[in-house]
């Protein structure tokens, strides 16, 4: 298995803040990876060092194999788009495009000419006049068309009507089951996330809550309800990430690696978005994660 | 990455070459009547000391046609201010715009490094820079050459705009290569600052006043020294004014002034001190009370013949002529030294991190 | 060919909504052996989602027996799920009244009907996930 991008212990700090700390993953390549988390969490932070736009205080950083922006050859394999997709106001779309073509050895100018085509953006047409939806379309042109291994992808939808969301997700994945290409698309939103992603990572207040495929998470995670319980009496194995109890009754989030035989329980699954709710509610404390003997991941 | 560069410098570039287009225009224009008058004034083939009143008349006609002056002034102005122009509209926007309006994400995340970007980017609107800068002075030089002669004839006297010599600080810094110099500089440091600042505007206002402060700095302090000045002592030969006082209240307050503007056998050089010496070589401040006295201002030879007969003379410390290309090459070697040394600090800072 | 629909509320996985709705369209004759499951292009041209969801519904179809992926063509069905003969349903259907009728005289309601319903079947259907 590939790792397009492997953190180990990952920190950035301006000043006196930790935009990202203690950071260590291993994203597999041919996945779309939801990273979530609320606003000031990391994740652009994260992006930015992967893309070497940043460099890091602490720990290390590979993408594809490399430090970010090594050489010519690994900047033409990671495509990326900034949060609130940023153009050059003053220049046409075309320009744009042929930007691209200048600065990528491997442009397919075929690719991004049909998608503009397909998209309705008139290449004369100044990028600064372009609604949000647009912007974010030749962004996401400018970025496929280099024909990268890796895109990442920054709150590209965040500002967007549901429509444009929905074009860019179609548009994005049409790339991905085309080309095969791995991306990493970073939101504060939860919606679009179990129709898109299979690799999830949750970061809340500049650390890593929770990474994996989906289908393993949600598999490994179970909602149990029923009668007022002290957590702390529940079998090794079954970690609790989040609890509310009321006088009767307890409910219960747990991380656990094998079926719940406890007859006291009704146990339900969790879909992927009330898993990262959780994830990302800082007032849960998320055990440590046990070696992995005990887990499915 | 040239093509890009191209693409986005166009409209600086359209405004550039408008303003040589008019610059040029208007030399053009008013060019060829300097030259006919000058031919007209028989400067060209004048022999000893009449070249000196020639080109005094010559000079004289030229500033009586006030539209003259004022061309003058105003391409020389334009030569000075353009390195400055350069800085700011040329030079600060080039990182600091990317950086404000957040297009970096785009520029450097594309298959080519930010060395070769900044590489490219400093070398296509460097040059341009230098080019725009130096061709203004050539234009200039080439339309006030007949004045120029004028003053090598020994016509810098008079206080008029032409009459500056090339060590003037106007006319030094917009002659020769110092124009190549300072526009690089410019250039480089408008570039370094926006690196830094990260904002357009405070970048133009810090490259505007580090600029200023060095475009003041180095013709007070630097140039002079530039090369090691020679010296000599002359009989003291013309004087501004004197301040006498009677014999009966002492001697203390009695001074002159010099202005000598000439040196004698050093025609075209740059004073740059003077002061009074006596018989044995020392500084002195004043006059023997003697020189203040009516009858010695009255007799025929008057101050100046007293001073001589009590030894006072006047010491001078100059670059002569021929060091004006040597003080170019070692100025404008400065500037280039200093452009390097922003460059590099550029590179360096691109290349390390980014927030 | 079968058009694929997308029910987010549902809670179902969307891998399985697709291979509940190749099920459906077996049964109900849309779908018959022989004939081309859309390719995950058109799938995901359609819906937006994940291509690896549609390779991994059609896993589970071949899994099933249901379908089977020939390279470089497609994916074709190979034959109908089991249990689709009539009697089989006619059997489910009848057990499936009478439960309805004694619920009924018990005082449920539809809406209780309903809830018991979908919590059974969320329980049964969504457990596949493991």
């Amino acid at each position: 298995m590939i790792v397009a991008v492997e953190a180990r212990g990952l920190g950035k700090q301006y000043r006196r803040t930790w935009a990202l700390r203690d950071c260590t993953l291993a994203i597999p390549e041919g996945h779309v990876v939801g990273l979530v988390g609320p606003n000031g969490a990391g994740k652009t932070t994260l992006l930015r060092l992967a893309t070497g736009q940043l460099t890091p205080t602490r720990g290390t950083i590979r993408v594809l194999g490399e430090p970010p922006a090594a050489s010519p050859a690994q900047l033409a394999r990671v495509g990326y788009v900034a949060q609130d997709t940023p153009v050059y106001a003053r220049m046409r779309v075309a320009d744009h495009l042929r930007l691209g073509s200048w600065l990528n050895h491997g442009w397919d100018n075929e690719l991004a000419q049909r998608r503009i085509r397909q998209l309705g953006l008139d290449p004369r047409q100044r990028a600064g006049s372009l609604s949000g939806g647009q912007r974010a379309q030749l962004a996401l042109t400018l970025a496929l068309a280099k024909q990268p291994e890796l895109l990442l992808l920054d709150e590209p939808v965040a500002s967007l009507d549901p429509l444009a969301r929905r074009e860019f997700l179609r548009s994005l994945m049409e790339a991905v089951a085309e080309h095969g290409t791995s991306v990493v698309l970073s939101s504060h939103l939860v919606t679009d996330l179990e129709r898109v992603c299979d690799y999830l990572i949750v970061l809340v207040a500049s650390q890593l809550r929770v990474a994996g495929e989906v289908s393993s998470l949600l598999a490994s995670h179970r909602r149990l309800s029923g009668p007022r319980r002290d957590p702390s009496t529940l079998p090794a194995g079954q970690d609790v990430i989040e609890q509310s109890h009321t006088d009767k009754q307890s409910t219960l989030l747990v991380r656990t690696g094998e079926p719940v035989r406890d007859p006291a329980w009704t146990v339900t699954p969790v879909s992927l978005e009330e898993l990262v709710i959780a994830y990302m509610n800082p007032a849960n404390d998320i055990p440590a994660r046990r070696p992995r003997l005990g887990v499915a991941s | 990455m040239i093509r890009l560069t191209w693409l986005q410098f166009r409209a600086q570039a359209v405004t550039g070459a408008a303003a040589l287009a008019a610059f040029a225009f208007l030399l053009a224009a008013t060019g060829p009547h300097i030259a006919s008058m000058y031919a007209a004034s028989g400067l060209s083939s004048c022999q000893g000391s009449s070249c000196e009143n020639l080109a005094r008349t010559f000079l004289q006609q030229l500033k009586a046609d006030g539209g003259y002056s004022w061309l003058y002034l105003v391409s020389v102005a334009s030569i000075l201010l353009a390195p400055a122009i350069i800085g700011l509209f040329w030079g600060a926007p080039l990182i600091a715009h990317e950086l404000e309006t957040g297009t970096s994400a785009l520029a450097w995340t594309q298959s080519v490094t930010r060395t070769r970007w900044l590489a490219v980017k400093l070398a296509v609107v460097g040059l341009a820079a230098m080019a725009v800068t130096e061709g203004l002075s050539l234009m200039q030089a080439w339309w006030a050459a007949p004045i120029g002669r004028a003053v090598g004839h020994g016509a810098s006297s008079g206080g008029s705009i032409f009459s500056m010599n090339q060590f003037s600080t106007l006319v030094f810094a917009t002659h020769g290569i110092t124009p190549l110099g300072y526009a690089a500089f410019a250039f480089t440091l408008g570039v370094t600052a926006g690196a830094l600042i990260r904002r357009t505007v405070p970048a133009m206002a810090v490259t505007l006043a580090i600029f200023a402060v060095v475009q003041i700095a180095i013709p007070l302090w630097i140039r002079p020294h530039l090369l090691p000045p020679s010296h000599t002592v002359i009989p003291v030969t013309s004087l501004e004014s004197t301040s006498g006082s009677t014999q009966s209240t002492g001697s203390s307050g009695n001074s002159f002034v010099l202005l000598t503007q000439n040196l004698p056998g050093q025609p075209g050089a740059w004073l740059l001190s003077s002061g009074t010496v006596n018989a044995a070589g020392q500084a002195v401040s004043t006059a023997p009370a003697i020189c203040f006295t009516p009858s010695v201002e009255n007799s025929s030879s008057g101050f100046v013949g007293c001073l001589a007969d009590h030894g006072i003379r006047e010491t001078i410390s100059y670059q002569p002529a021929s060091r004006y290309w040597p003080l170019q090459w070692t100025e404008t070697a400065i500037y280039l030294a200093l452009t390097l040394a922003l460059t590099w600090y550029c590179f360096r800072r691109l290349n390390r991190r980014r927030s | 060919m079968i058009e694929f629909q997308l029910d987010e509320t549902s809670g179902v996985a969307t891998y399985l909504q697709l291979v509940q709705q190749v099920h459906q369209a077996l049964r109900m004759g849309m779908l018959e052996p022989g004939d081309q499951l859309p390719t995950a292009q058109q799938v995901v041209a359609r819906l937006a989602i994940n291509p690896n969801t549609v390779h991994k519904a059609y896993r589970e179809l071949e899994r099933a027996g249901l379908a089977r992926a020939r390279p470089g063509l497609g994916t074709f069905i190979t034959r109908s799920p089991s249990g689709t003969d009539p009697a089989t349903q006619a059997r489910f259907l009848t057990g499936m009244t009478d439960w309805l009728r004694s619920a009924r005289s018990a005082g449920l309601g539809p809406d209780d009907i309903e809830a018991i319903y979908r919590t059974a079947f969320r329980t049964c259907f969504a457990e596949g996930v493991a």
